[in-house]
């Protein structure tokens, strides 16, 4: 090997790339800011429709509210944004045709709740409420959303009032005295919602990383007629495969560490304060925090990848005689190391000496595992020499593929299988 | 006599084509190329003058026969080969996103010219080549007429005592086909061994010492001008040419 040739090439290839609008996008941009964006996205989106749906000003009917219950008006009315029409209960005979009429208003938009109270007599205040809404209305779930939280805190009253009179406290009447204590605290909390979501995105991102530079390297030089350049350079054939792969590894490595950096940034500047909004403002008791010992797995991980993703892309992407054929050939490593990912995501999974044999799951789960705090140091062994064993091979059946001239040179023409065929074929019939 | 820099012998590619199957693209080429010459090979297009340039500039192997470049086997000593030759066709292009100066850097230091004399050699092809002012431009952004300039400065930026050019002059105006024509007798007065191919009589007669006539994967002739003259009993070289790749006739060879 010619490691000054190779450093050589290597850092033209890097300078060219840095200069490419597309790798800076994709390799840089799209990894470093997709993450903030999407959930400053969605924590706006959330919190607009939080906000629009407790603007509603809700119009509700009440039928037949018995006197015990009064209650209701009171609670509904602290708010101030519910507007009431309290009617009396239908005579019996009328009950049908009044429910009817109000479902008809209640499509027609003229209503966007109601209650219907029928007594059921003993003990006195007992009755059957039938809540009547239009789900697919806006207006009208957020009315439904009052008429149930103020008849859920008219019951507990009630409840309570009775049991006073009879001589029994809260404990005693409620029968269960139900105390959930969770023991995970909120930063491991944060921890194990990050080690569901970091591998996948991440994942994704190396492979994204890796695409174009595997693309551009090999295919997009016979497109634009630098291949045969580059192959009368005095240095062997190996070391300018050696210098692109490690480009294309580089990248994909960048893209995942930049991802993983953006994504805990994220998750602490946005989704912690989400959590805290919507959990009623305690936080949710979440911590989205990186464990400083897992960050060095965390690289350990981007580099895995990005050598492996990118070694296979450019096995693939030596075959391709044009840009688009690259990334027809390309994009299928994507879906292939993404589908391990997404099948994994199952919390419960352990991280197995023997799952440890099995590249991109390995890698995945290791991660999951340093996210958490953990790092397993037998089946960090296995991981890298696993994945180490499938770069080694994957780099020699690209140096073998490229040593085929027809492909070194990108002549060869028709089916790219037929190719195949002929190049299996036994030496006396290989032109 | 000038020392032999390129001798080829024997040499023959064959490979499959999808439509005609086993092709036949060059068959028991012999030449050589000395120091201070230029050698034409001159042929119709497809008669098999690029395929013989590129097995000697090692970007194709040859299925059979050899081509040494300064006692270098290509096949053998491919790295030896491409460290003593400068090889320019249009197909080898420049990288687009590199500067003119990143691009001589690069191809200096990789075909291993000396580290320490890289820089003052790169300035040297920048001042030679009319380059000053566009060297830190990328490629891209450069005319043609530039790119051409920087192309044969990065052939010849590692000062090799070989240089190969393939049909050089296609695709460029008359003014940077004469720039280019005039840069390669420069050359050749430097010393360089040249071998160059061109389907353009004109320019074979104007540059080369002498002329190999190529037709269909054959050499149907290799001499001087006047030994062409002589052998064929016709003046101009369009006439010559037709000569031998219509009667297949062999002359000897000087």
């Amino acid at each position: 090997m010619d490691w000054t040739a190779i450093r050589l090439l290597y850092l033209s290839e890097l300078r060219s790339a840095l200069r490419e609008r597309s790798v800076l996008i994709n390799g840089i941009l799209v990894p470093l800011l997709m993450y903030p964006l999407m959930m400053w996205v969605m924590f706006s989106g959330i919190l607009f429709v939080t906000a629009r749906f407790e603007s509603f000003a809700s119009r509700v009917e009440i039928a037949g509210l018995p006197a015990e219950h009064r209650g209701i008006l009171d609670s509904l009315d602290e708010d101030g944004r519910t507007g009431i029409n309290e009617v009396a209960a239908p005579p019996a005979g009328a009950a049908s045709a009044y429910r009817e009429e109000v479902e008809e208003r209640l499509l027609a938009g003229e209503l966007d709740a109601a209650l219907i109270f029928e007594a059921t007599g003993d003990p006195p205040g007992n009755a059957a409420v039938s809540l009547l809404s239009n789900g697919s209305s806006d207006r009208s779930r957020s009315a439904r959303g009052r008429l149930e939280r103020a008849l859920s805190a008219e019951r507990s009253a009630w409840l309570e009032r009775i049991a006073a009179r009879h001589g029994l406290d809260g404990a005693e009447w409620q029968v269960f005295d139900v105390r959930s204590n969770n023991l995970a605290t909120g930063r491991q909390m944060g921890q194990f919602l990050m080690g569901m979501l970091i591998p996948l995105f991440f994942v994704i991102m190396i492979a994204n990383g890796c695409l174009y530079p595997a693309i551009d390297s090999t295919a997009g030089e016979r497109e634009r007629n630098t291949w045969e350049t580059t192959s009368t350079l005095a240095t062997r054939r190996l070391n300018v495969v050696t210098a692109k792969y490690l480009y294309v590894a580089t990248m994909g490595t960048v893209a995942g560490a930049l991802n993983a950096a953006a994504m805990v940034v994220s998750f602490r500047s946005f989704l912690g304060p989400l959590f805290a909004r919507l959990g009623g403002g305690d936080g949710g008791g979440l911590a989205f925090e990186l464990p400083l010992g897992s960050l060095p797995v965390l690289f350990l991980t981007a580099v895995l990848l990005g050598a492996l993703i990118g070694a296979a892309m450019m096995i693939l992407a030596a075959f391709a005689r044009t840009f688009k054929e690259g990334q027809s050939m390309v994009t299928p490593v994507i879906l292939l190391v993404v589908f391990p990912v997404i099948v994994l995501n199952d919390p419960g999974m352990a991280f197995t000496p023997a799952l440890a044999g099995i590249p991109v799951v390995n890698v995945v789960l290791l991660l999951r595992q340093a996210i958490a705090g953990n790092v397993l140091w037998l089946q960090l062994g296995i991981t890298v020499l696993a994945n180490g064993a499938a770069i080694v091979a994957c780099l020699w059946i690209a140096s073998r593929v490229l040593r085929i001239e027809e492909i070194a040179t990108g002549a060869f023409e028709g089916n790219f299988f037929q190719f195949l065929r002929r190049q299996l074929r036994p030496a006396g019939g290989k032109a | 006599m000038s020392t032999v820099q390129v001798e080829v012998q024997g040499l023959s590619k064959n490979f499959f084509d999808q439509s005609r199957g086993e092709v036949n693209a060059v068959q028991q080429v012999d030449f050589e190329c000395r120091r201070g010459e230029i050698l034409g090979l001159l042929g119709a297009n497809g008669a098999g003058k690029t395929t013989t340039l590129r097995m000697i500039s090692t970007v194709l192997q040859p299925t059979s026969g050899t081509a040494r470049v300064l006692g270098h086997d290509v096949a053998s000593e491919p790295v030896e080969v491409r460290r003593n030759l400068g090889f320019y066709s249009a197909s080898t292009a420049l990288y687009p996103r590199l500067t003119a100066r990143e691009t001589l850097t690069l191809f200096a230091r990789v075909n291993k010219y000396p580290a320490e004399r890289t820089k003052s050699r790169v300035e040297e092809m920048i001042e030679r080549f009319g380059l000053g002012e566009y060297a830190g431009v990328r490629i891209e952004k450069l005319s043609s007429g530039m790119k051409q300039k920087v192309s044969i400065a990065r052939t010849v930026v590692h000062d090799p005592p070989v240089l190969i050019f393939d049909e050089p002059t296609v695709g460029l105006d008359v003014l940077n086909a004469l720039d280019l024509q005039k840069a390669i007798q420069e050359l050749r007065e430097d010393g360089k061994a040249i071998l160059f191919s061109t389907h353009i009589m004109s320019e074979a007669e104007r540059l080369c010492d002498r002329i190999a006539i190529i037709d269909k994967g054959r050499l149907r002739a290799c001499a001087d001008l006047e030994g062409l003259r002589a052998a064929t009993s016709r003046h101009y070289l369009e006439d010559i040419f037709v000569h031998y790749v219509t009667s297949h006739e062999t002359p000897d060879q000087d």
